[in-house]
């Protein structure tokens, strides 16, 4: 079973809230596809899902489900079934008879539902657990009996509230490749909300990027990467170098000198803001004729096999990430690489310097998800 | 061991014991003249032994006593949990103004003496002409209150409604959710505050015999009429066993049934069966 999914103009505050959690929001989902919202905590993103689940009312706008509203329905009516964080699952019953839940309370027969569930149970590879309760499993077993549960009711939207947050990166793995196989085994239309990068980008097909409220972009992984809408998004995705600067004629200029962005050619001049992501940047020679930039190696931190340069240039700190066996000491010059067709330019205006500067690394602290691993307290400085 | 971890160990020890003979050596002599025919001073135990006392308490009439104080008992368990559960959830979940108010005004019956609630409510329920059966459960219904809400406000705080919601959108209409998944997660503490309910109508003497006017012979009003009255020490002491032997049973009862669900909540995330019989000892 599987449906469409469309929001439209859904707006919602909170009662006694002095703003707004988001206006005029549009999301739009087809049938059998995975739509990951991305956003930093607090931005909206469990409240969009407690709507679409009938949990929550929105204050304007429309829910629709296969293109009809469902905003006059109660949660059990709507077709849908949701994972949150933790399992919940209940705890007078057994495990089957949790699977079993969902298909018992749409009507099928106490033997039929419990043999659904076994099906279901051996979907998530637990067939043995069938006759446990719930206590006696441990985190990750716990949390597969609750995505059985809730495949079980064969929900047509399937409702993710940063399921896998709490399981440990082994667990979270295993869990992302079940989710995985079980979407092309029972395609229905998925929303998942996350604020980790790496698995909105492997479960689902399109990214809507949600920060303060605001729909800041929505696309696929690779355009969210390449093309951010906005400097807010890419920030939010980790990109840690940006060159305030002007547009002139195609070419970007800024205290680094003239940097021709093919890219732009149609852009009109004006204030504009080169940001190309620090894993595209490649550190050569300072003597090579392929530098688009010469600095000084200020500090290098490891991120395991790779490490983060951090380069002190004209313009202030840009950043690069080695690779393995590429190392380089404190005060060393080194030449930066601008691969043009990484280069992104966005009209945003940009803060004066020395704030940017402060604000980047405001950034950093805020935003756990992105900036902040890279200077990690625990991230060694790498000596020569 | 150090000295200082002996001493606390000893002085642990004494006051178990001290609380316990504290708690069993009143119902020594009950019990002995229980099953005493014949017992006079100066002597330290009962002459002859015998059931003399079962025997008189019987023909004054303890069965009928017994079955109005089991009536009296369940009528207010079933009365006060429901309400004391309602009255907790919309004081822990509910939009409630003047939510401390409400708090205390339901805990009154236990602070404010209960003659003066007695008094009070009988000349109203008299002027309403209430019937003395239906006025008798509506006031026992109220001196339970406090107790049952305040052990189901324990139990919702550690409730979490997310549950619920998990259940909605699996499918389930608020009926059924109720019913197979609040009532059972809260079957402990439902229980609990059953139990205590049951004995404020078991053990209730001032509120039956002004309220009930004479009209309800339980348990206590016997043994409350005997003792002041016959100089029958053996019929006094087998109505109080008599009295007393029902709510130890359920206890016990209640004892074993929690301990045998426990073998499978123990690491549940819901504490609050556990939390809630320790007070009435019934979950060591």
């Amino acid at each position: 079973m599987t449906a469409s999914l469309h929001l439209t103009d859904v707006s919602r505050t909170h009662e006694g809230a002095p703003t707004p959690v988001f206006t005029g929001l549009e999301l739009h989902v087809a049938s059998g596809a995975a739509i990951a919202i991305l956003g930093p905590s607090g931005s909206g993103k469990t409240t969009i899902l407690r709507l679409i689940a009938g949990l929550d009312t929105p204050d304007t706008g429309d829910i629709r489900i296969n293109g009809a509203s469902v905003l006059a329905r109660p949660p059990e009516q709507r077709g849908i079934a949701m994972l949150a964080q933790r399992p919940r699952l209940f705890p007078h019953m057994s495990v089957l008879d949790n699977v079993a839940f969902g298909p018992l309370m749409t009507g099928a027969p106490r033997r039929e539902a419990r043999r659904q569930a076994e099906q279901y149970l051996d979907l998530v590879q637990l067939p043995g657990l069938a006759r446990r309760r719930p206590s006696t499993l441990s985190g990750g077993q716990q949390q597969r009996v609750a995505l059985a549960r809730a495949l079980a009711a064969s929900p047509a939207v399937l409702l993710l509230d940063e399921p896998f947050s709490a399981l440990d990166p082994s667990l979270r793995a295993d869990m992302h490749q079940l989710l995985l196989e079980l979407r092309a085994l029972l395609q229905p239309t998925i929303v998942l909300v996350t604020h980790d990068h790496q698995e909105a980008v492997l479960l689902a097909d399109t990214i809507a990027v949600l920060i303060d409220g605001q729909l800041q972009q929505q696309g696929t992984a690779r355009q969210l990467y390449e093309q951010p809408a906005s400097i807010t998004v890419s920030r939010f995705l980790g990109c840690l170098n940006e060159i305030p600067g002007k547009l002139v004629s195609g070419c970007h200029v800024s205290a680094l000198g003239h940097f021709p962005v093919p890219q732009a050619e149609h852009m009109p001049d004006g204030p504009a803001t080169l940001v190309i992501r620090q894993e595209a940047v490649r550190l050569v020679d300072p003597t090579s004729t392929a530098a688009t930039v010469i600095g000084w190696v200020e500090r290098m931190v490891s991120l395991g096999a790779r490490s983060l340069v951090e380069v002190a240039t004209t313009t202030g700190p840009l950043f690069a990430e080695a690779p393995p066996g590429q190392i380089f000491g404190s005060g060393d010059m080194v030449g930066m690489v601008f691969p043009t067709e990484q280069c992104v330019l966005l009209p945003d205006p940009v803060m004066c310097r020395g704030v940017r500067g402060s604000a980047l690394l405001a950034g950093r602290r805020s935003n756990p998800g992105s900036r902040s691993r890279h200077l990690a307290p625990e991230s060694t400085w790498a000596e020569r | 061991m150090s000295p200082r971890t002996r001493i606390g160990r000893v002085v642990a020890l004494g006051s178990q014991v001290s609380l316990s003979v504290w708690f069993v050596l009143p119902l020594v002599p009950v019990l002995l003249w229980a099953a005493a025919r014949s017992w006079t001073f100066p002597h330290a135990l009962p002459e002859e032994w015998g059931l003399s006392g079962a025997a008189a308490a019987l023909a004054d009439g303890a069965a009928s006593a017994f079955v109005s104080s089991f009536i009296l008992g369940l009528m207010t368990a079933a009365l006060a949990t429901p309400a004391g559960a309602m009255a907790a959830y919309a004081l822990t979940f509910g939009r409630i103004r003047h939510e401390r108010r409400i708090s205390l005004l339901l805990l009154a019956p236990v602070f404010v003496p209960p003659f003066v609630i007695v008094m009070g409510a009988n000349v109203a329920l008299l002027r309403l002409h209430v019937p003395s059966s239906v006025g008798l459960a509506l006031v026992l219904m109220v001196t339970a209150i406090p107790y049952t809400t305040f052990v189901m406000r324990s139990a919702f705080a550690s409730y979490d409604t997310g549950i619920e919601e998990d259940a909605r959108t699996l499918g389930a209409h608020p009926l059924h959710v109720l019913l197979r998944i609040r009532i059972p997660m809260l079957s402990g503490a439902l229980t609990a505050s059953a139990f205590l309910a049951f004995l404020v109508g078991w053990s209730d003497y001032v509120i039956t015999l002004l309220i009930g006017g004479g009209q309800f012979v339980t348990v206590p009003i016997r043994v409350a009429a005997a003792a002041s009255g016959t100089g029958n020490e053996a019929l006094v002491a087998a109505l109080s066993v008599a009295a007393a032997a029902p709510p130890l049973l359920l206890l016990l009862t209640l004892n074993v049934m929690s301990r045998h669900r426990s073998l499978w909540r123990r690491k549940a995330a819901e504490p609050q069966a556990a939390a809630i019989f320790p007070l009435i000892g019934a979950n060591s």
